[in-house]
């Protein structure tokens, strides 16, 4: 007996010995994944910093000064309110142009007719600058709520489109043979099989739509000055305040990062799994 | 005992005929493998047999209950484990949750696949196992009709020669007959009661050859003795000289979907 715990001893310190020796090899990896990305970031503000002395604080503030001015426009409820007011209209846009720009796009992929038919229409949309809506949706609806919805759901709703028309072509229709052979309806064949692909290969999509959304919300605030994050914005250039404006701009990069990580990389790794980490 | 019937199949992709006035008689019971160079037709026909596809003419009389099918590339959906592959047509048959489980494990049982195999997905799997889990998919649905579409074209030798002995060991103790599709010569003499050739250009079977014994029983050497043969035969010259002059852009392999073979 004794020798037997003498052996489960021996072989407890091994495995202790194993994960010493791993220990190294461990923390070498996690430096080469996260050390090259603290790098750059300690390289942007050093840059930062060293422009500030440059121009002074008046031109632009220092890294702190915008973190100080950040904390203090969370702090209040007018910060999360402007940036609550951006995320809601951008999600509700996109909403709406998932509806109607996805749904097209669904009967587009598989009605050769229509998607010719609407293939230049999407063209001329999706070449029209961001800006140009929001100049003709303030002079068709004014500064209104509605105007920035309606810029935001025209903006993405074409990318939308493509995107959904892209993913139902793209689909393996052999997979459908295959349900086809085991007994599967037209209706069982969409739901079970094809509408599953259509929605991974729209992870990306969905992705470019939030960011974009995000950023023409945030310019026809600051266009029509209706409350949210561009209005603030607006607010800061009308009194010359650069650390408000830059607090702003910190508060936007804060919101596409948390849509980004909260929204995005979670949908796509539920969807898309499967085509591994790198599709 | 099952049989199939396809009578003066004749079908057209984009006015371009591929299959013309094809008829095949399998008896009931009967394992029968059609060969025919790439692009013949194959796998329309299989198509057609497995009523994915309906053929512009002809007629098809199935006189069995249910048939399973086995493709080209297995064809798993990327996105579920092996487990729910398998189970696919027993869920579109809306199945209870407690019959598709022991369906399953009784179908990855003849296949030889083990527990750990079933949770993982089609491309943690290799070529080998894919095919055994498309071979037990086809299996679940409790089939007495196989159709085969060049299941094994993918494999290196050695892993297809294993997988024929399963098939052959399925049959051997279910009995099922089936179409089995491929363009190897000693594979079909393997496996198969008799061997139809299908035309290079589709236009109708040109012709069947039946090797010696029963499939199961003949001995490597006589299935050797029967292709070496075989393939002087005039029946045979179109799929032995392959021109690849003759064939068309997308022969042999599946080309469209994202799971492209060549
Ligand atoms: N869905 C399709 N659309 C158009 N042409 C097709 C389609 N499927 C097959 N073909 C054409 O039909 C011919 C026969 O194809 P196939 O049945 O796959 O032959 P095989 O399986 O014998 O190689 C080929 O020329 C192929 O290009
Ligand atoms: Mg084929």
């Amino acid at each position: 007996m004794p020798s037997d715990r003498g052996l489960i001893r021996a072989r407890h310190w091994l495995r202790l010995s194993e994960w010493a020796d791993m220990l190294p090899v461990l923390a070498g990896r996690a430096a080469w994944r996260l050390g090259p990305p603290l790098v750059g970031i300690a390289l942007f503000l050093a840059l930062w910093q060293v422009a500030h002395w440059h121009y002074g604080a008046f031109i632009l503030p220092s890294p702190w000064q915008t973190a100080a001015a950040t904390l203090t426009a969370l702090s209040g409820l007018a910060g999360w309110a402007a940036l609550g007011a951006t995320l809601a209209r951008v999600l509700v846009a996109l909403g709406l142009s998932a509806v109607i720009g996805g749904g097209i796009g669904l009967l587009a992929g598989y009605v050769t007719l229509i998607r010719a038919t609407l293939a230049p229409v999407a063209t001329i949309l999706l070449g029209m600058p961001a800006t140009a809506w929001v100049i003709l949706t303030m002079i068709w609806f004014g500064p209104s709520h509605g105007a920035i919805l309606f810029t935001i759901a025209i903006v993405t709703g074409p990318i939308l489109y493509i995107g959904t028309v892209d993913a139902v072509r793209s689909r393996d229709r052999h997979l459908e043979d295959m349900a086809a052979s085991f007994g599967a309806t037209a209706l069982a064949r969409f739901h079970r099989v094809a509408l599953r692909q259509i929605l991974a290969a729209l992870g990306p999509v969905i992705g470019i739509a939030l960011a974009l959304g995000f950023k023409v919300a945030i310019m026809a605030e600051l266009v029509t000055n209706v409350a949210g994050l561009g209005a603030e914005m607006a607010r800061a250039r009308a009194q010359m305040d650069i650390d408000m404006a830059l607090a702003n701009v910190a508060l936007a990069v804060t919101g596409l990062l948390l849509i980004e990580h909260l929204l995005i990389r979670p949908l796509q790794t539920r969807t898309g799994h499967w085509q591994g980490p790198d599709a | 005992m099952s049989g199939l019937t396809l009578a003066t199949i004749s079908h057209a992709f984009a006015g371009r005929r591929v299959l013309d006035t094809v008829s095949l008689v399998i008896r009931p019971g009967e394992l029968v493998a059609l060969v025919g160079p790439s692009g013949s037709g194959k796998s329309t026909l299989a198509a057609i047999a497995g009523g994915i596809l309906k053929p512009d003419r002809g007629r098809i009389m199935r006189r069995y209950a249910r048939h399973g099918m086995v493709f080209q590339q297995s064809r798993l959906m990327p996105w579920v484990d092996a487990r729910d592959n398998i189970a696919f047509p027993l869920r579109l048959a809306g199945m209870s949750a407690d019959r598709i489980a022991a369906r399953v494990q009784a179908a990855a049982e003849a296949v030889a696949l083990r527990r750990d195999d079933l949770s993982k997905r089609p491309d943690a799997l290799s070529g080998g196992m894919r095919a055994r889990v498309a071979i037990a998919r086809a299996l679940a649905v409790e089939p007495d009709f196989l159709i085969f579409d060049e299941p094994f074209a993918a494999l290196d030798p050695a892993l297809r020669r294993r997988m024929q002995d399963l098939v052959l060991s399925l049959s051997g103790a279910r009995g099922f007959g089936g179409l089995f599709i491929t363009h190897d010569l000693s594979e079909a003499a393997r496996l198969a009661h008799r061997i139809a050739v299908l035309d290079r250009q589709g236009k109708g079977i040109t012709g069947s050859l039946a090797p010696p014994g029963q499939p199961g029983t003949r001995s490597e050497s006589a299935v050797f003795d029967f292709v070496e043969t075989a393939r002087a035969e005039p029946l045979l010259h179109d799929l032995v000289n392959v021109d690849e002059r003759a064939l068309p852009l997308e022969s042999t392999c599946d080309m469209s979907g994202f799971r492209r073979c060549c």
